[in-house]
């Protein structure tokens, strides 16, 4: 088989198993009996929320104890992200600095920069936004313009970046930006800087989306002095650690699961008599969504080998992403007429289905990457 | 899966199955000489009890004979010697249909009533495989693994996954070397793309097999085989059409070994229950449980 393509038959682990039923409790509890779900990681946004579950340890759950971790393997992690993520629990808060910021700190950040802000994190304190895209460079990340210009003690950084989920309500961005001049070699020259939100030099502009949310922003830096010590890993090092976080990002529970409540309102709609259409359709979803599963676990397994599956994580996002697309379309075609929470659940994701597959990687980048995988580029 | 059984499969159905084993075969005659290789190996008791191999290990066995085209009724010889004593070639029949029934020695249904009595009406599938029609005298009740359907559906899905890779490999083998336009094909996004999506149906394909063999002799195999089928049967549908799309009028002719693949994929996808069949039985259980337990019930199936 192609390297890339070898998904590890995974099983989760006992310890992982047993701490699903602590979640389940816990959101059950916690959540209010009218609160309206969805399993979109991207809205319900609760720092009250993200607290209890720092409370609980389930924030940073794999980093090390002594910056606030639980030194938990990555199939407990899987699991209480899936949880959360079907429950449609509130998770938008804390995600990024969770998923990604952490542990690109945790690999390139400084020790001082892991005390600094991992404990916080980890309690659900601290939440990060991503800082990559920029009005003129979306998918084609090497081409980033925000400059940070070298001065005494640190850098003067001006730029733009868009697109930036949360930059209004978090706390800390770390941004990818050219240290250097461009050069022959795309990918050399660029660094990451960690910025604090609320800052000098920091505006931040909210973008309204085509649902009314306004989750996402323009940020821009306008001679925003950085302290050397807030560069991420080695000036220089930028684009090494920009595809490294990647993986993290492509390869979890929530590439699958933003319609997952539309699967729950339609079974609850069709009642436990389907007709045979009904129910070939319910199953059909479930047979993907069992598959997907199990990719994404055992791309677990490959994290906490210590593994770097950025093909891998990729495969998974653009079948998830396509598998969500999928769900919200064929459900709209046999949903009974006149189930207000069926509707309610089907508009809400059609209009959110657009940002399925370009949050986090375009199907083409995507594709892209696969293709690279296969041999082909 | 055992890697020295993988090996020896894999060896042994590269140097074997060729073109002209798998033409002779579609023109109705068994391919005695791979079938005495294959035994000399003791692979046709792979999943035997004794044999220290288990179920992993035959499927396991099905995906590498997949990819091969192997012209065998493989899935039918290891699961009928998986739970029967081991004589001669044992073929299992649905509905009145059993593979290579013409030269078994012995015909068992899905329902356990075996025979070693038969008339048989030679038949084919769309391959071309041989899927005979047999009439069966003096059948006797013998005791057969419970979910046999089951069992005998993921064979389908094994072979499929198998098969799968096979023609992965073959649409990105062509579309490397077929120049167009002043340079391989493979070259082209398009091309690309449509080969990255054709790879993550082969992964799929693989993954919702594993899963169904991981709850092998579970209350949830049913429901692994379930998704199992009616996911691979689906990534058989898009991979097919994608391979062919890749190798243009080349792949549509029978003197490319592309078919050989891609009919089976057709055929094996609708043998055990096609897409539907399986989608509904999953759907079924899974609307059973009532809208809140939808995720207890999937993260639960494994």
């Amino acid at each position: 088989m192609f390297a890339g393509l070898l998904f590890e038959p995974t099983r989760l682990p006992g310890e992982a198993e047993n701490l699903r039923t602590q979640v389940r409790e816990f959101v059950a509890r916690e959540l209010p009996p009218d609160y309206w779900p969805n399993s979109d990681f991207n809205e319900g946004h609760s720092p009250a929320f993200s607290r209890k579950l720092g409370e609980r340890g389930w924030i940073g759950m794999t980093w090390p104890k002594r910056f606030g971790g639980g030194e938990r393997t990555f199939f407990e992690r899987y699991v209480v992200t899936e949880e959360l993520l079907a429950a449609g629990a509130p998770v938008s808060a804390h995600w990024i600095a969770d998923r990604q910021s952490g542990p690109l700190l945790l690999n390139y950040g400084t020790e001082d920069q892991c005390q600094r802000y991992l404990p916080q994190i980890a309690r659900g304190e601290c939440f990060f936004s991503i800082g990559m895209s920029e009005p003129n460079s979306g998918s084609d990340l090497a081409s980033v313009r925000t400059r940070a210009e070298k001065v005494s003690g640190g850098w003067i950084v001006n730029g733009t970046k868009i697109w930036t989920t949360d930059a209004h309500r978090n706390h800390y961005i770390i941004i990818l930006v050219r240290t250097e001049p461009p050069s022959a070699n795309r990918h050399a020259g660029l660094s990451q800087l960690l910025i604090d939100l609320h800052g000098e030099g920091v505006t931040v502009r909210p973008i309204k989306n085509l649902a009314g949310g306004e989750d996402f922003n323009e940020v821009v830096f306008e001679d925003c002095f950085v302290d050397d010590d807030d560069v991420v890993g080695e000036p220089g090092n930028g684009w090494a650690q920009v595809t490294s976080e990647l993986g993290y990002e492509r390869s979890g529970p929530e590439r699958f699961l933003s319609a997952f409540r539309v699967l729950v309102e339609f079974v609850r709609a069709v009642g436990n008599e389907p007709s045979p259409g009904e129910a070939a359709l319910i199953g059909r979803l479930a047979s993907h969504l069992m598959t997907l599963r199990r990719m994404s676990i055992s791309v677990a397994g490959m994290l906490q080998k210590g593994g770097s599956p950025v093909v891998e994580s990729a495969l998974v996002k653009s079948l998830g992403n396509d598998f969500e697309k999928l769900l919200g379309e064929r459900v709209r075609l046999q949903a009974p007429p006149g189930n207000d929470r069926l509707e309610k659940c089907l508009r809400q994701t059609l209009l959110h289905s657009p940002s399925f597959t370009l949050r986090g990687g375009t199907r083409e980048i995507l594709r892209g990457v696969i293709a690279r995988g296969l041999g082909l580029r | 899966m055992d890697r020295m059984i993988a090996d020896t499969a894999e060896r042994i159905f590269s140097d074997h199955v060729d073109r002209g084993v798998l033409d002779a075969a579609e023109r109705g005659e068994f391919p005695s000489a791979l079938w005495d290789v294959v035994r000399e190996a003791g692979l046709n008791l792979v999943g035997h009890p004794g044999s220290g191999t288990d179920g992993g290990d035959l499927y396991g066995l099905l995906t590498v004979a997949g990819r091969h085209a192997v012209p065998l009724p493989l899935a039918e010889v290891l699961i009928a010697n998986s739970f029967l004593d081991e004589t001669g070639l044992t073929t299992i029949a649905v509905d009145g249909v059993a593979p290579w029934a013409r030269v078994a020695d012995r015909v068992v249904t899905v329902e356990g009533e075996m025979t070693v009595d038969f008339d048989v009406a030679e038949n084919a599938n769309l391959a071309g495989e041989s899927r005979d029609r047999v009439q069966m005298r003096d059948a006797h009740r013998v005791d057969v693994p419970g979910q046999l359907y089951e069992r005998m559906a993921l064979s389908r899905a094994a072979l499929m996954a198998g098969a799968l890779e096979g023609v992965l490999a073959m649409a990105i083998e062509y579309a490397t070397e077929r120049e167009q336009f002043g340079r391989p094909i493979a070259k082209f996004q398009a091309v690309q793309h449509n080969l990255a999506v054709l790879a993550g149906e082969v992964a799929c394909a693989r993954c919702a097999c594993d899963g169904a063999i991981m709850t092998l002799g579970s209350a949830n195999f049913p429901v692994t085989v379930a998704a199992a089928k009616a996911r691979v049967g689906e990534a058989a549908g898009v991979a097919a059409e994608i391979a062919h799309q890749v190798h243009g009028a080349m792949g549509f002719t029978h003197e490319h070994s592309l078919h050989h693949f891609t009919r089976r994929l057709w055929a094996w996808r609708d043998e055990y229950g096609r897409e539907t069949h399986w989608q509904e039985q999953l759907g079924r259980r899974v609307a059973d449980g009532g809208a809140d337990s939808v995720w207890e019930f999937l993260v639960g199936a494994g």
